[in-house]
């Protein structure tokens, strides 16, 4: 074996037995071992050799120093915000490129480069971009949500009419939630939209994604905060869901996500709006955006533990989303450890894992003795919703058992239609 | 005369189990069908550039749609889920095939994403993998150098092409092919056309991969001199190889002579500048809606629009089809005026506005203003490629041969890595293992002869076939003449095929070759009964039925036998014999084996 000193961006030739190859050197990622080298051919082709075959090699032209493959993010616009739209980029697919020869991910375009590939954009509304942050879905945090909704008041108090956030799905349907506790009665509609395939592709749903949180982002009359995905597998409809009625239920389809127990707010079809109700009423626009994050979704399965509830209440957990099953029901001996944790001024809430319907603690005998414990029934506000809302009381300092069961945004719903399909 | 270079590069679907990225097909599945529509966008390759083929194809903005259907595709195909990992199957296939032409096999296997945005692929692009480069194939004592050998992935079967746009079956879509690409040989047409048969029956031979129509094709890329590679698609009859050489020789040599002719006219880059203009004023037409009229100059094309030296070669005719490739319905050029509505006047009036001169040329396109631009642009950059001769290109075959214009040639920006799809690591012990002791052609020959008593010409043709894991079927099925079964499966399906009658069907095909085993129909009635069931889509008992082929009894036979027997009383037995053969298979042909028949007249007549 050769002492092969490459680095990625030099054009190599390398000589095995019985063929020589040029190229230019890729970077490897992590999961690729050091014994195998990856040489992008003229064709475009990548091809992965054996260190051990290599027979000769030499260095044709070294490539420019490899860049880190920490992310770059572009800076807001001059500070100069203008438009109808602010689109607030917080990471995630969406409104990010890879850097194929470095593999860094770039978090953002510009405003300028965004309008270039999808033209629709410019045509619907004039648009700023900035960046706010470059986090995976995965790790964003209720600061992350607080320092959101302060991005969100900014954008109104500068004049713009909506706001659009990309943001990354897997998450995506919690920090809908938080926003629409952060932020009541916004003066105009606060989109989230993301994308199920990335936009490094052409079939990439990002781009009508946009075009449908965009085109409803400027034109609805709607107050509140909304998540914009496809509404089926076609690209011709966009569905508009309630922030606090959404869920991701599919973890790759690009309708994903399905509004739970009432129907989306809008369509998008092209580029036409169909609404089938206005959201929000005249109120003052006031922001709390503090979120305590001392609070636990846990959802309930046969054979739980009753420690499990005192281990959370000894970390100092202020509220417990239960998840519980069917009507909102746990087995009977976690009643004890439940009604000590309540005893000790932890907050138990109950919602179902059954994702569609209310829980109701009346029907069975366990549901009565879980209320007589002080566990308060949420009503079909979704868990996740429920658990978002829970640190939003806490971190404003509002009554948890008085707040927590109310509808404030649309996430209690007294009435259930038959007509709405569990799809 | 220029020196002609062919490369062919063979598609080859292979018969593994499983679709490439996916656990597709599944016959048990449910006859569950969807259709979706879609829109795709370029993207920049991985080395930030925007392919030239996918920015052309951009463009125009079509929208595309699907049918799925369970039993065929999942939510991979419909891209709504990431791939699988890379079926080991069809790696191990394409390692015997690289194996074959001791070609290099790679130590790890990347998947590229290669950009195709014509709707073929749900992702907008086809994942394709190098698995060996180099190596040869010894042809007639010659060794043809072997390029590249990938492993890739089919793409979706378009059911049809509207206004509106394409539409997809997803069927198809994912099927693992080897792609084997030839390094470009200066040889006959004719011989190319036997170098490609031969390299299919050497590889068809190792039964690794999948038979009938469209699971082997071909794309051929010709370039005449100094000249750009034009790459044609879609093949699928080894037939039209030379045939298609021949017209891209033809075709690429007048471009060259265009060239020249361009040159000596003095025309040259710069005599491009002008915009096109809309016309539709001077034209003085009423045009619908939305729609004008727009021009654009072409400097020096007079008269060389229209002439061509092979059937359809026209320049004029590529221009059309980059205008409908862009969404329009083809192009006027003045080299065909006076005509469509065009008089002298309105000529001498667009020459005018134009400002045209003698010598030149100009090219009119309706449609609406935005898009009649961005393709009259499109066509003065086609124009202006003319001073170089023929242009890189990718054209489509056509069934008689000629090529039509599909897209330009895409180029290396347009591959980038998949990564949905971990790297795989080819072993040595992988590469020594996975190997064929390859059939001799000859040999398979002169077995099959002798196996199936059959004559080389028959045993050649159902070597050849489209069908013959149908015949090697029938074979371990049936107790039935292998050339009965042989003549079905070749002969009688060119027949049919040239007959316009498309593809035998295989259903079909076992009933008829059932009731022949029982001896309820005879040999003659298969063409018959085969044809009626393809001509007018009946199954087989409503074609018997039609054609009055109702098998009957020996004892109906019996009975036939004496009826006629019974006129001819008096004539000599052995004079009988014939006379009466004829005039019973006349009441009973069809209904009943002719060796039957045969029999009981014998036994009748105890001859
Ligand atoms: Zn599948």
């Amino acid at each position: 074996m050769n002492t092969i000193d490459f680095k990625p961006g030099d054009l190599v030739r390398i000589k095995v037995k019985s063929q020589s190859y040029e190229g230019l050197v890729m970077p490897r990622t992590q999961y690729e071992g050091p014994e195998h080298i990856t040489i992008k051919l003229k064709n475009g082709y990548n091809i992965g050799l054996s260190l051990n075959r290599i027979l000769e090699s030499s260095v044709i032209k070294r490539g420019d120093e490899a860049k880190g493959s920490e992310a770059t993010v572009i800076p807001s616009e001059g500070g100069q915000v203008h438009g109808d739209i602010l689109l607030l980029s917080t990471g995630g697919t969406i409104a990010s490129r890879v850097d194929y020869r470095t593999g860094a991910v770039k978090p953002a375009f510009s405003s300028k480069e965004l309008a270039a590939l999808i033209p629709e954009l410019g045509s619907i509304a004039s648009f700023s971009i900035r960046s706010l942050m470059s986090v995976l879905s995965e790790n964003i945090r209720p600061s992350d949500w607080t320092m959101i909704a302060k991005a969100v008041q900014e954008a109104f108090l500068a004049g713009f009419r909506g706001v659009v956030i990309a943001h990354g799905t897997d998450t995506m349907h919690y920090t809908a939630a938080a926003l629409s506790f952060a932020l009541e009665n916004p003066p105009g509609p606060v989109v989230l939209v993301g994308s199920q395939r990335s936009s490094d592709r052409p079939s990439s749903d990002a781009a009508t994604n946009l075009i449908g949180a965009f085109k409803f982002a400027s034109s609805s009359r709607s107050r509140g905060v909304f998540i914009a995905m496809h509404s089926g597998l076609s690209d011709d409809s966009i569905a508009i869901h309630l922030g606090v009625r959404v869920r991701k239920n599919h973890t790759s389809r690009r309708n994903a996500f399905h509004s739970v127990n009432r129907r989306p707010v809008a369509y998008i079809k092209g580029l036409t709006l169909n609404e089938n109700t206005v959201i929000g009423g005249k109120g003052e626009f006031i922001v709390r955006p503090n979120f305590d994050d001392r609070a636990a979704l846990v959802k309930f399965f046969p054979g739980m533990k009753g420690s499990y509830f005192k281990f959370l209440v000894d970390e100092g957990i202020k509220a417990i989303i239960i998840e519980g099953g069917g009507l909102g029901h746990v087995s009977e001996d976690l009643i004890q450890p439940i009604t000590e944790g309540i005893k000790k001024g932890v907050f138990f809430g109950m919602t179902s894992q059954c994702i569609w319907g209310s829980v109701n603690l009346n029907v069975y005998e366990t549901g009565r003795d879980l209320l007589s414990a002080g566990v308060v029934p949420l009503g079909d506000m979704l868990s996740e919703v429920a658990l978002a809302k829970s640190m939003w009381v806490l971190g404003n300092g509002l009554n948890a058992t008085g707040q927590m069961p109310l509808d404030l945004r649309g996430e209690v719903t007294g009435r259930r239609w038959l007509s709405v399909e569990q799809d | 005369m220029s020196r002609i270079r062919v490369g062919l590069e063979i598609h080859l679907q292979l018969n593994t189990q499983h679709k490439l990225f996916c656990n597709c097909p599944d016959p048990q599945a449910g006859q569950g069908r969807v259709e979706f529509r879609r829109v795709l966008r370029a993207t920049a390759g991985e080395l930030g550039t925007l392919d030239p083929a996918a920015e052309f194809e951009m463009r125009k903005n079509v929208v595309i749609d699907y049918v799925s259907e369970e039993g065929t595709s999942c939510l991979v195909e419909a891209d709504e889920e990431p791939p699988h990992p890379l079926n080991e199957e069809a790696l191990r296939t394409a390692i015997i095939t690289a194996n074959i032409f001791q070609s290099d096999i790679m130590d790890e296997i990347h998947v590229m994403r290669k950009t195709v945005i014509d709707g073929s692929n749900t992702a907008g692009f086809q994942r394709t993998a190098v698995v060996a480069l180099g190596g040869a194939f010894g042809y007639k004592g010659t060794s043809v150098g072997v390029q590249s050998i990938c492993l890739e992935e089919d793409a979706a079967r378009l059911i049809e092409r509207t206004a509106a746009g394409p539409k997809y079956d997803l069927d198809r879509l994912g099927i693992p092919l080897v792609e084997i690409a030839l390094e470009p040989v200066e040889m006959k047409s004719e011989d190319v056309q036997s170098m490609a048969e031969s390299l299919g029956r050497t590889l068809k031979l190792t039964g690794l991969f999948a038979s009938g129509l469209g699971t082997i094709r071909q794309d051929v890329n010709v370039s005449v001199g100094e000249s750009g590679i034009v790459e044609v698609k879609g093949v699928q009859k080894l037939e039209t190889i030379s045939k298609v050489i021949s017209y891209e020789q033809g075709r690429q040599l007048w471009l060259v002579e265009l060239a020249e002719i361009l040159k000596q006219r003095g025309v040259s880059e710069k005599d491009f500048e002008g915009e096109p203009l809309d016309i539709t004023d001077t034209l003085g037409e009423g045009l619908k809606g939305n729609l004008r009229a727009f021009c654009l100059r072409a400097p020096g094309f007079s008269g060389l629009l229209k002439r061509e030296t092979v059937k359809d070669g026209r320049l004029g005719k590529d221009l059309a089809d980059i205008s409908r490739f862009m969404g329009f319905n083809g192009v006027i050029h003045s080299d065909e005026l006076p005509a469509y509505n065009i008089d002298e006047a309105a000529m001498e009036r667009i020459s005018a506005a134009m400002n045209i001169r003698d010598g030149d040329a100009y090219i009119i396109l309706k449609g609406e203003r935005e898009a009649a631009i961005s393709c009259l642009k499109s066509l003065r950059a086609r124009l202006m490629m003319a001073l170089r001769g023929p242009p890189s290109e990718t054209r489509m075959a056509m069934a008689d041969g000629s090529t039509r214009f599909l897209r330009p040639r895409p180029g290396s920006s347009r591959m980038y890595p998949e990564t949905d799809i971990p790297t795989t690591v080819v072993s040595e012990t992988m590469k020594r293992e996975f190997s064929l002791q390859i059939k001799d052609w000859d040999q398979t020959v002169k077995e099959f002869m002798e196996k199936y008593q059959l004559s080389r010409d028959l045993a050649v043709n159902i070597l050849d076939s489209d069908y013959l894991n149908w015949f090697t079927e029938a074979m371990e099925r049936y107790d039935m003449p292998p050339s009965i079964v042989a003549t079905t499966l070749t002969e009688v399906a060119i027949m049919l095929r040239r007959e316009g009658l498309g593809q035998l069907q295989r259903d079909s095909v076992f009933e008829v070759f059932d009731l022949l085993n029982k001896g309820s129909i005879g040999k003659e009635a298969i063409a018959e009964i085969l044809r009626i069931s393809l001509k007018d889509g009946l199954s087989v008992k409503e074609s018997i039925k039609r054609l009055g082929l109702t098998g009957i009894s020996t004892d109906d036979l019996r009975t036939i036998i004496s009826e006629e027997l019974e006129k001819l009383k008096g004539m000599d037995n052995k004079k009988a014999y014939g006379i009466l053969m004829g005039r019973v298979m006349e009441r009973v042909r069809g209904k009943i084996d002719g060796s039957i028949v045969n029999e009981e007249v014998r036994r009748k007549l105890g001859i």
